[in-house]
């Protein structure tokens, strides 16, 4: 039987590897695929508490935190699509208008 | 070793050797792709945590939506109009340094926890649970998500589509 | 409580979120529906702030306790109310001087407004996250509304990369705090609160939501992204972001560390003063090194995010009237002070510098009192409501026994006299430059924008002599 510390320390690497690749890589779009990668990683916390304590409301939580990845990345690439229009980038370093 | 644990070892490898590949490969189709495999890694750990509505929505909204409107995004600011995508890394020696240090925080508190280990609830399908709960308890926050969708969908509009020709 | 009743208690919601359902058709609908859109709006948001007054006395949660009603949620739905008032109000012509008129715009402040409400009534954590998140995407898009501006696209990309990142630290919060104590609901948690004293989880998960909520106020290090947000997007939107929306953390960060947590313990509120002294050094510092007035702007926003929450780390019962007294105060004067900047602010970016500023006092005079009023508010002078409300947090402070944090407190705001007043001597005791004296008409104010940072003026005014006005409800709260 596979304890719940497990599903909770895979939760966190798929965190870490989330967070580190939010601050290293340059690419808006890369930027937005680790985000994904952060909140499914909650999302892997959230079932794993729930099954184990044995109430349903994190796995509803879980339904919210999809609603909301869905609606952040539509915006997310209907900005990248308008900068891609006006500057033909989308590399965040080059995108340096305001200071970074 | 159950079955059951060889299944949880297969997906987790799946899900942190894919994690890996999205964020460390130069060539950003692979890192798009390897982001299915992690999708589908979760899902099958949400079937393994007897979590089958939530396994099923993941496929459909992840793989199904997120991706490929992330897929799209990366053929509108490539392909078309063939502009190279450069996708080195930025400073990682600090940001390595920086997350260590978080996330070593956070394994000493999981580590130091005492741990309701056993899964000893027994669930027969969460759906019609679910269900029911969003339409009674959740009912507001369920209203809430669907407002969040339609501004969503009306930034998403606001902001790509062409500029209104103004008389 | 029955439906009715819920459904009567969040009535601002309602009303606010289907004037914007209606916007939304009716720009469908007419080619030229942006004047509709305008005085709907206009209309809803006084309508909703009489349905908060009217239900102030309500006192009680509605929908299985998730969202608070009367009371607590009253005042702020008010003051919500008020902000993204000012803000459409300054808006029209704004919009048009950038040839971006478009009826979306009311559209996005009227959901946004919405998302605020929800964010600082919300019992339930989940309604926590998706106000916080309804809110939040209404402002990326709001931040990239001027579509062909680089800078405004940018500013929307920063917002909303930031924006995410710290959701999901907050979510991770959440995800803990439910498994240590399997719920969401803050007044179960509220009550059973002893249990947790020593869960590690428990308190990991109030660090990580602190980490986010800090992200959301821009509070120092989680700042970076808010001045280039702040300089990028639309001047009346830049006003609406770092005041209403700044309220509506602070509306939430109050209702989950004080009323949740029962004012969390003494680590966390130490965290939470370190936070705070970091944001009015660092806030007030970079503030006095700026040359645009967006910028200028900006950071101080970071120090006053500062200021308040002095306010929570007292955590005590002048604390918490001091983060809501501010918070309305915080509103009318940068709303106001971002609202003569949209009103000076020619096309292309154009007179956003301090130095532009020179001889505004004699060329508007109307227009120089005012934002010598909004100055002097920020900085903290007496007659206004600026004073009020930074004396409620440092006394605070001296009463929760640390007296460092007010003399702090009281060191960042003689630092923020010097570029608040190099405003006001820029407008009054410089010459003033020959381009703007050669075309007057350059600088046309209409009577909309002129009403607007009038109002926040005297309402700056009223409050700062007579805070009793204000205070008064502030002794009931649930």
């Amino acid at each position: 039987m596979i304890p719940l510390s497990w599903y909770l320390f895979l939760s966190l690497i798929l965190f870490t590897i989330g967070v580190l690749g939010v601050l290293i890589r340059r690419n808006a779009i890369v930027i937005f695929m680790c985000i994904e990668l952060m909140l499914n990683s909650v999302n892997l916390a959230l079932v794993g508490f729930s099954s184990y304590i044995g109430n349903e409301i994190g796995q509803m939580l879980v339904f919210f935190v999809l609603v909301v990845a869905a609606a952040e990345v539509s915006v997310g690439l209907a900005i990248i699509i308008a900068i891609f229009r006006n500057r033909l980038t989308v590399n965040i370093d080059e995108i340096n208008l305001l200071k970074w | 070793m159950s079955l059951f644990d060889v299944a949880f070892y297969v997906l987790a490898f799946i899900t942190v050797g894919s994690a890996i590949v999205v964020v460390s490969s130069r060539n950003i189709i692979y890192s798009a792709f390897a982001l299915l495999f992690t999708f589908f890694g979760v899902a099958g750990l949400y079937v393994l945590l007897n979590a089958d509505f939530i396994a099923v929505t993941q496929v459909l909204i992840y793989v199904g939506g997120i991706l490929v409107l992330i897929i799209f995004g990366v053929m509108l600011t490539t392909k078309v109009f063939d502009v190279p995508v450069k996708t080195e890394t930025l400073h990682v020696g600090p940001a390595i340094v920086v997350t260590g240090a978080i996330m070593g925080t956070l394994f000493g508190v999981i580590l130091k926890t005492k741990w309701f280990d056993i899964l000893n609830v027994q669930w027969d399908g969460t759906t019609k649970k679910i269900g029911e709960r969003l339409m009674t308890d959740f009912l507001l926050p369920f209203e809430v998500a669907s407002v969040v969708l339609l501004v969503a969908l009306l930034g998403a509009v606001i902001i790509a589509r062409r500029e209104r020709v103004k008389s | 409580m029955n439906f009715y009743n819920d459904l009567l208690g969040i009535s601002p919601v309602l009303i606010v979120s289907l004037a914007g359902l209606i916007v939304v058709i009716l720009e469908a609908l007419f080619k030229k529906g942006e004047t509709i859109s305008y005085f709907l709006s206009i209309i809803s948001l006084i309508l909703a702030g009489l349905f908060a007054i009217y239900t102030y006395s309500m006192y009680s949660t509605a929908f299985n306790g998730m969202v608070a009603v009367g009371g607590y949620a009253s005042f702020f739905n008010f003051i919500f109310c008020v902000g993204a008032l000012l803000t459409i109000l300054l808006s029209k012509d704004y919009l048009a001087k950038r040839n971006i008129n478009y009826g979306e715009f009311y559209i996005l402040v009227l959901f946004a407004t919405a998302g605020m409400m929800f964010l600082a009534s919300g019992v339930d954590l989940i309604i926590t996250f998706l106000g916080i998140e309804l809110m939040s995407i209404s402002l990326y898009v709001l931040a990239a509304f001027a579509r062909t501006d680089p800078k405004s696209n940018e500013a929307g990309l920063k917002y909303l990369l930031l924006g995410a990142f710290a959701t999901g630290f907050l979510l991770f919060g959440i995800a803990f705090i439910y498994g240590s104590t399997t719920t969401t609901n803050l007044k179960v948690i509220s009550a059973n609160f002893q249990n947790y004293q020593n869960d590690f989880l428990f308190w990991l998960g109030v660090g990580l939501l602190l980490v986010g909520f800090s992200f959301k106020v821009a509070a120092v290090p989680f700042h970076m992204w808010a001045p280039d947000v702040y300089e990028g997007a639309p001047t009346p939107a830049s006003g609406f972001m770092s005041a209403v929306s700044k309220s509506a953390a602070f509306g939430a960060f109050v209702l989950v560390f004080i009323f949740g947590f029962n004012g969390t313990n003494e680590q966390v509120r130490y965290a939470i003063a370190i936070i705070s002294v970091l944001s009015m050094a660092l806030g007030n510092i970079i503030a006095l090194s700026q040359t645009n007035i967006k910028r200028m702007l900006a950071y101080s926003s970071i120090a006053h995010a500062g200021y308040i929450l002095i306010g929570l780390a007292s955590a005590n019962e002048l604390g918490k009237q001091g983060v809501l007294y501010y918070s309305l105060a915080y509103i009318l004067m940068q709303v106001g002070a971002f609202g003569v900047v949209s009103i000076v602010e020619r096309e292309e970016n154009k007179a956003l510098n301090i130095n532009d500023y020179a001889g505004l006092g004699h060329r508007k005079p109307l227009i120089g009192v005012l934002m010598s009023i909004f100055m002097f508010s920020l900085t903290g002078f007496p007659p206004f409501a600026g004073f009020v409300g930074k004396y409620y947090l440092f006394a605070s402070a001296v009463q929760a026994k640390m007296t460092w944090l007010a003399v702090a407190g009281v060191l960042a705001t003689l630092v923020s006299v010097y570029y608040y007043l190099n405003v006001v001597i820029n407008m009054y005791l410089k010459e003033q430059p020959a381009e703007v004296l050669n075309n007057p008409e350059q600088e046309k104010i209409s009577i909309s924008s002129a009403f607007a940072v009038l109002i926040s003026a005297i309402g700056i005014f009223i409050i700062g002599i007579l805070p009793t006005l204000v205070t008064r409800y502030f002794e009931k709260l649930f």
